[in-house]
């Protein structure tokens, strides 16, 4: 495929290829954040490797190159705020205290909570250990209206909660994406809906899926607020995305960010990716997030190349050990599979 | 007691649950300032405010949704679908998001999805359909269907209080024709529960919503001819009692299916199923089923009585297995 423009791949205005804190940050937060990007991206290749050696069976789908959004995000919510995102949102759920080990066991088949076998490691739901709210997937904007409808509860209870929706481009489409959001404009619900617009939906691009440049131009169409932002960015994304969280949660209503990002990966492990042209990956390897990270660590942040390399370490090896915990746990018993229907 | 409507009777349900828990919440189309296309809540807007009386957007999918992320947060909503026939646009949030929560993640979702059903009064064909087949065939779904109105507003508090997604379908054709002493006090019509609306020996009709009532009458009318036959009104689709209409057809040894909905895939295609399988060996005739035509609903009368399983085509194919 012929290379384009590298300016066709981005704005220019969001661009950039190195990253820094607007303001000082606490160093152990830094650490916090990139050790979680971390964390999820060393998770990530070695759930693609166990793909490729057939121990996880059906699918496998990863979030490399997203890690800073989720990261950005999460690391504003209350402890009693919610979210919800599919495993493009690793790095949130880690920040939230899910382990990997349990992640990887999910997407082994293995019996472990809250699903015990019944979901692939694809999804999660653990509103008692993690705020992490139920959803499906319809497509990804069905969680837009039940996403409505906790910020509905928040609401009706005068609680100063926020829900946050992560979602992807290709399901700013569908009509629950509209309905969704309508709704909880209406009655200026506490809903943050976090559009990671990764460039394609599975391998349809963004101009075969919308008339419009960005997901945040489908806006006016709520009188709601919308940002786009640049995402591979954890800085700009927690600037960003505070001003939105700030927002829902002072009873303004809904808020929209849209973060322009890339999937450096297939849609899953079986996609190959060849839809994708090579002047595009060139260009989003330069600006991965776990790079820009690292680079200022390892510079201006002051964290000195050393200390990067001994998380990536402490990362690989803690990676390797959720692997072995994971695989030692037992597959469901088959005379599970008619329990926990319905709730007593 | 005091004589009342099947529809006043799911009304005064909804309304002693909205004053009992300031958890149920309604959300559906022209449900609050209206009162309701069909006046169910009618005063519930004046007696609750606007934050549990919820007027939606006409967006079926969107409040569905809303109400069943609600409901895993403890709220149990109501969603009022304007006519059974629209709950086509909310499908996804009830068969994928609904049904499947508690199996998935063990996270209970109590909410009711109210659905006023069913032909007979010239709706054509998109207010006037029984879509209980769609949801009986998804597992973690409960359905409902009531016939009078004892059994309306039993089963909408069951519903309500239940920790899981119930589709209560009301057929709107009972509404105002359909009357009966209700206890004004609070009582529960369990769920999974059927009830023999008259007991016989020579033919058991298993039927449930509507045609309970046309059933009923061909009952009567054969019972002056000779035969005696019992009436099982399932009340419950989801989860099904079975023990109920199997006892009474090892009894009769012959069985009648009557639904409203469409024949092929409908529901009782596994009620003659179970008979099949269970009492095969007490049956004196085969199990026959009288059911509306696999064709849309008509709106021209001559076209709508064809299509539906009217009392006539009950009482034929009920002579046909009591003479076989």
């Amino acid at each position: 495929m012929a290379t384009e423009n590298p300016a066709s791949f981005l704005d220019p205005a969001l661009d950039r290829t190195s990253i820094a804190p607007e303001g000082a940050v606490d160093r152990d937060q830094l650490v916090t954040w990139y050790r979680t990007m971390r964390l999820a991206r060393t998770c990530d290749e070695k759930l693609g490797a166990l793909y490729r050696q057939g121990k996880i069976v059906g699918a496998v789908y990863l979030a490399v190159g997203q890690e800073a959004i989720c990261t950005g995000v999460v690391s504003l919510l209350q402890p009693d705020d919610y979210f919800s995102t599919v495993a493009r949102g690793l790095a949130g759920w880690f920040l939230r205290g899910v382990e990997p080990r349990h992640v990887i066991a999910r997407w082994l088949g293995r019996d472990v909570p809250p699903s015990h076998g019944r979901e692939l490691g694809l999804f999660l739901a653990d509103i008692e250990h993690h705020g992490i709210a139920p959803y499906h997937n319809g497509s990804m904007a069905s969680w837009i209206p039940s996403g409505a409808g906790f910020a509905l509860a928040f609401k009706v209870r005068k609680q100063p909660r926020v829900y946050v929706a992560f979602t992807g481009d290709g399901a700013t489409s569908p009509g629950d994406f509209y309905e969704g959001l309508n709704f909880a404009a209406i009655h200026k619900l506490p809903l943050v809906v976090i559009v990671e617009n990764n460039c394609f939906a599975y391998s349809t691009g963004n101009a075969a899926q919308m008339p419009v440049e960005n997901v945040a131009d489908r806006a006016p169409a709520f009188n709601i607020p919308a940002d786009v932002a640049f995402g591979n960015d954890i800085f700009e994304v927690r600037r960003v995305a505070k001003r939105a969280i700030d927002h829902a949660r002072a009873g303004k209503g809904p808020y929209l960010v849209e973060f322009k990002t890339f999937r450096t990966r297939g849609h899953g492990e079986h996609d190959d990716m060849g839809y994708v042209d090579a002047g595009l990956r060139e260009f989003w390897e330069r600006r991965d997030p776990l790079r820009l990270f690292s680079e200022y660590l390892a510079g201006a942040g002051g964290l000195g190349e050393a200390a990067v390399r001994a998380i990536d370490d402490e990362c690989a090896a803690s990676i390797e050990e959720a692997v072995a915990w994971a695989e030692a746990q037992p597959a469901p018993a088959p005379e599970t599979v008619t329990d926990r229907l319905f709730a007593p | 007691m005091a004589v009342i409507t099947y529809l006043d009777a799911i009304s005064q349900a909804l309304r002693d649950e909205m004053r009992r828990d300031e958890n149920v919440i309604v959300l559906g189309e022209d449900i609050a300032v209206f009162g309701g296309a069909f006046k169910v809540t009618r005063g519930f807007l004046e007696e609750f405010g606007a934050d549990r009386i919820i007027d939606t957007p006409i967006s079926e999918s969107g409040f569905t949704g809303a109400a069943c992320g609600a409901a895993v947060e403890g709220l149990r909503p109501v969603v009022e679908f304007q006519f059974a026939d629209f709950i086509a646009c909310a499908f996804d949030q009830i068969v994928n998001y609904a049904a499947k929560n508690y199996y998935r993640w063990g996270i209970p979702m109590p909410v009711v999805f109210r659905g006023p059903s069913g032909g007979g009064f010239r709706g054509g064909p998109y207010h006037s359909q029984n879509p209980e087949a769609w949801f009986t065939h998804v597992p973690g779904l409960k359905v409902v269907q009531p016939s009078t109105p004892y059994d309306a507003k039993g089963l909408l508090v069951a519903a309500i209080r239940d920790n899981n997604p119930v589709v209560y379908l009301e057929h709107k054709h009972l509404y105002r024709r359909i009357k009966e002493e209700v206890p004004e006090d609070d009582y529960v019509v369990p769920i999974g529960v059927a009830d023999v609306k008259r007991p016989g020996t020579d033919l058991t009709i298993v039927t449930y919503g509507a045609t309970v009532h046309e059933s009923l009458a061909v009952a009567e009318r054969l019972s002056r001819e000779g035969a005696e036959c019992e009436v099982v009104d399932l009340r419950s689709l989801s989860p099904l009692d079975r023990d109920a209409f199997l006892t009474s057809v090892r009894k009769t040894a012959r069985a009648l299916v009557v639904h409203e909905a469409h024949l092929t895939g409908g529901f009782g295609g596994e009620v003659a199923a179970i008979i099949a399988e269970e009492a095969f060996d007490v049956l004196d005739a085969p199990v026959t089923r009288v059911a509306a035509l696999d064709v849309p609903s008509p709106f021209a009368a001559p076209l709508e009585d064809a299509m539906l399983p009217t009392e006539e085509k009950i009482y034929t194919a009920a002579r046909d297995v009591l003479e076989y």
